[in-house]
């Protein structure tokens, strides 16, 4: 069928049905049931019924290579391609309902707990079992149809439907801010977003003519105005100055608009900025795989907390740290800083000789041995062990109170987020940047260049770790009140994650990567127990299908380009043959592959 | 330039001179005061008057349950020297994959422990409850070498990295998503609670039964190593995976078998480590995952002696360890640090001999 082979379709359908099974499983039907998007029919659970076919469609119609010549699915079959797969998994997972249904949802419900008469009741649309799956199956099928449509239809078409729908589906999940920035500006939004809820009917629809007009006319003649645009951005400091003021301008007005809840979202945003701002050195620039990366936020905070006078919860009451100073803030967190970078140095220094995996699990443990130590009893006169301490400083400067007031808590962010970005930039530019970036790509060659990997190796640790530092003291200040619970691993691997889904080594991939991963999560509740499952996964998909990150390093990617044909390029199957050059790709797809030669 | 300078010399030797010495400084300082700590704690721990001393029937228990965990712990860590042997890669998500392991045994144990069945038939139902658990883990290994590892085999080596730490993080979401949160109490046949006298010193009969099975396993597995056409193969790949692919073996199915037998593994220590704490999570899995892969790298990752020997070490260093040199201390409640200790020894092995007690020390090759 349009090149396809019959048995690729079924085995595509079969693991979209078997992805559907899993995301009931996993319980995330039944958490976004209600979530609406667009009117009261479109809720994020719909689409989750519909996304597993349509990535088993999309998948299945890319382009192959036949006998050494790339062939794509034309655009007719590729849709009834995408209808059978969605046809097949569809089967498959109503199978799988019927079988719950028959076989008994309490007994199932004792080894999965998410099996409930609620999520059959969803997924049969209220019909129950089987008046409702002739629906569960369409659904499928549509999903297959859009599939196999968003990969082969003309690209004057697909490429604006595309960014309609993407744009439509994130106006649905800011269903919590946007309204609020109209209000702020002085705009009715009854029109746009029902109260409560998601997007009408009728905003919706304008946002998808909005956002498809917007894409058609970017890339109008066939891409070539967009490249126009890009090469002379690229070419004009003026412009890239210009963007800069544009964004800083957004980031300095937000919090205004959206008043304190969303403020204290995007506190924590910030404080992962800054994180990643600091990882991204050791972990972009340098190239030195940090897990521990929690150990600096927990210095810094709890080092914070000890130079500004917190004192310690005791089961009394409270009581004052075996060291303790009263220092104001401003003076503390540079102390804290210089601190956190002989810190860097000190875990720097023993284990340079390592390299990749083993430096990745040396820092685990060192990061797991401060998590083990700020919850033990053996700490509590210093940092009160299980009990933690509180009090720490409000750091209050010109009336501006940063611990009650979550907007002036965020400029306070903001002002360490631009002084770690311009360090940042500044050095990836510099002699500095250029050694890390020689010594990330083969640390032998560095060496026999000159370039001093000792030297560079614990400046990148000390810089990391004063950054990261920061980022505790500012936690400190923002809560006030520290336990070991927040300073777990899950910090390191969150920070790691925002670096790595931004794009590692790319200063705005940070910013990107903070509020997809951190912002997104904070404003849907929802999603919060989800939230490690959604970084793993995206962790793992990353890897796969976009190794260079959402905002790649504009270097890095051209790297990427030019070394496609390479030894570079990893993407390609086990076998050696197939050429799957594009996933790595910016913008790249699934990859194409070689499978009919066999 | 024909003949370097005078200066030239006496600037590279500067420079090695100035290269050198100060790391082994801090090296050798640091051996010392860790020496000293350890010695001092030991010293102290045992003078400690009478009556707050740990008595011998302590010390002795204190042994057998390390040898008992650490042999859990190593059969972990055979999963994880197999895999870093054959891909050069650490599979962070190895420990899920014991977790997954634990928690299908679970299921059953749970279902026979009302049923009756795992008193009447102890012997049975725990070997099932081990068959059970073994394929449960080996599916989870299979899938997880398909679906997230295969795609990156000519990656560069961070990028499997941190692909298996997503992968760990996902498992373990998963497990929660679709087992829930809490943890669960896991039945243990009547028969295996109280003691047995074995040579006079009485032994809780659940650790005879965990040792007793890792050696069986040990033992199997490293027959079927040196033994067999696959485990020739799989030694094979391990040396130099290229040219066993052009002496036509199948390097990708070596890969498979290696991770289904990692699994093999994990699914008995699932097993084994229930039954010692009778209860299951979906977080069980991450701290002996890097018990496990620490004793790994003790033993010499790579080596199959070495991940069984670095087990033992690391099970006894865990339970005798915090008692007797931080005690000494006056540090209250030193097991709290126990895990603390584990990561300790992990970074200091990896800085004084990456290559493990039992491995070639290559630290420039890792």
């Amino acid at each position: 069928m349009g090149g396809v082979p019959t048995r690729s379709i079924v085995r595509a359908g079969l693991i979209g049905g078997a992805i559907a099974v899993f995301v009931a499983l996993v319980g995330l039907y039944t958490k976004f049931a209600d979530l609406a998007l667009v009117g009261e029919q479109i809720t994020l659970g719909r689409l989750l019924i519909i996304a597993p076919a349509l990535v088993a469609a999309y998948a299945v119609t890319r382009p192959r290579i036949v006998a050494g010549e790339r062939r794509s699915v034309p655009f007719g079959p590729g849709v009834v391609v995408g209808v059978m797969t969605g046809l097949v998994g569809g089967a498959l997972f109503a199978a799988a309902v019927a079988f719950a249904d028959w076989f008994g949802v309490d007994r199932i419900r004792e080894v999965f707990v998410a099996v409930t008469e609620q999520l059959i009741a969803f997924l049969t649309f209220d019909k129950g079992v089987p008046g409702g799956l002739p629906e569960l199956i369409g659904f499928c099928v549509v999903g297959g149809a859009i599939g196999g449509f968003a990969r082969t239809a003309p690209e004057a078409v697909r490429r604006p439907a595309s960014a309609g729908v993407l744009a439509v589906i994130l106006f649905g999940l800011l269903q919590r801010i946007i309204p609020i920035v109209f209000v702020q500006l002085g705009f009715e939004a009854d029109w746009l977003y029902d109260r409560g809820a998601g997007l009408t009917w009728f905003g919706g629809l304008i946002v998808f003519v909005v956002a498809a007009a917007a894409n058609a006319l970017w890339n109008r003649d066939g891409g070539r105005t967009r490249e126009r645009v890009r090469r002379n951005v690229e070419q004009a400091p003026a412009a890239k100055v210009g963007l800069f003021v544009a964004i800083l301008a957004i980031l300095t007005i937000v919090p205004l608009l959206l008043g304190t809840v969303i403020s204290e979202v995007l506190g924590s945003v910030m404080i992962y900025v800054l994180l990643g701002l600091g990882l991204n050195i050791v972990v972009g620039y340098a190239g030195l795989l940090d897990l521990g990366y929690v150990a600096f936020f927990a210095f810094g905070a709890y080092t914070t907390g000890l130079l500004t006078g917190a004192f310690l919860n005791t089961t009394t009451g409270a009581a004052t740290p075996a060291l303790s100073a009263d220092l104001n803030f401003y003076v503390a967190v540079w102390i804290v800083a210089l601190l956190a970078a002989g810190v860097g140095l000190l875990i720097g220094a023993p284990v340079l000789r390592l390299r990749g995996d083993y430096l990745a699990i040396v820092t685990l443990g060192l990061g797991e041995i401060v998590s083990v130590m700020t919850a033990s009893k053996w700490a509590q006169p210093l940092i009160g062990g299980p009990q933690g301490m509180r009090g720490v400083t409000k750091a209050e400067v010109f009336g501006l109170n940063f611990q009650d007031n979550p907007q002036h808590f965020y400029y306070l962010a903001l002002a360490f987020v631009l002084l770690a970005a311009f360090v940042s930039w500044r050095l990836s530019t510099s002699r500095i940047g250029r050694a890390w970036n020689a010594m990330r790509e083969d640390e032998q060659v560095a060496d026999a260049m000159g370039v001093s990997t000792t030297k560079f190796k614990l400046l990148a640790f000390a810089l990391g770790g004063a950054i990261g530092s920061m980022g505790g003291a500012l936690f400190a200040v923002s809560i006030g009140s520290l336990t070991p619970a927040s300073f777990e691993i899950t910090v390191s691997i969150t920070a790691l994650a925002v670096v790595i889904i931004g794009g590692l080594g790319s200063i705005p991939g940070v910013l990107v990567g903070a509020l997809v991963l951190i912002g997104l999560p904070g404003l849907l509740r929802e999603f919060e127990e989800y939230r490690p499952l959604i970084y793993g996964g995206a962790l793992v998909a990353i890897m796969i299908l976009r190794p260079q990150g959402l905002i790649p390093n504009v270097r890095r990617s051209r790297e990427l380009e030019e070394e496609e044909v390479s030894q570079d390029v990893w993407a390609r199957d086990a076998k050696g043959e197939a050429e799957a050059v594009a996933a790595v790709l910016p913008g790249g797809s699934l990859g194409v592959e070689r499978e009919d030669l066999e | 330039m024909a003949t370097a300078t005078d200066e030239q010399v006496r600037g590279a030797e500067l420079g090695l001179l100035e290269r050198l010495p100060w790391r082994r400084i801090i090296l050798v300082v640091l051996s010392i005061v860790i020496l000293a700590v350890v010695v001092i704690g030991a010293y102290k721990t045992l003078t400690l008057p009478a009556d707050q001393r740990y008595t011998t029937t302590t010390w002795k228990d204190f042994i057998i349950l390390g040898l008992a965990q650490g042999a859990i712990i190593g059969l972990i860590a055979l999963g994880y020297t197999l895999v870093y042997g054959i891909l050069r890669m650490i599979n962070f998500a190895h420990g899920e994959v014991f977790m997954f392991g634990a928690f299908g045994a679970y299921f059953f144990s749970h279902a026979w422990e009302e049923s009756g069945f795992l008193d009447s038939n102890p012997a049975l139902s725990m070997a099932l409850l081990l068959v059970v658990a073994m394929l449960v883990s080996m599916g989870v290994a299979i899938l997880l070498e398909r679906v997230a590892y295969r795609p990156l085999r000519n990656a560069p080596r961070l990028v499997p990295l941190i692909t298996a730490i997503g992968a760990s993080l996902f498992l373990a979401n998963t497990a929660r998503g679709f087992f829930g949160a809490q943890s669960r109490g896991f039945g243990v046949p009547a028969v295996l609670e109280g003691t047995w006298t074995i040579l006079g010193v009485e032994v809780d009969r659940i650790q005879v039964v965990v040792l007793v099975t890792v050696i069986v396993a040990v033992t199997v597995l490293s027959l079927f190593v040196s033994k067999t056409t696959t485990g020739k193969s799989m030694r094979a790949v391990a040396a130099d995976s290229e040219i066993a692919s052009l002496m036509g073996i199948r390097v990708d199915r070596v890969i498979v078998i290696t991770f289904a037998i990692g699994g093999l593994l994990a699914g008995i220590a699932a097993v084994l480590f229930s039954i010692t704490f009778e209860s299951v999570s979906f977080t069980m899995g991450f701290r002996p995952g890097i018990a496990a892969f620490t004793a790994a790298v003790l033993g010499g990752i790579g080596s199959i002696s070495g991940a069984a020997l670095g087990g033992v070490l690391l099970g006894l260093l865990q339970s005798i360890g915090p008692a007797l040199i931080l005690t000494g201390y006056g540090i209250p409640s030193s097991f709290q640090l126990k895990d603390a200790f584990t990561f300790l020894v992990l970074v200091l092995v990896l800085i004084f001999r990456p290559g493990g007690l039992l491995g070639s020390s290559e630290a420039e090759k890792v």
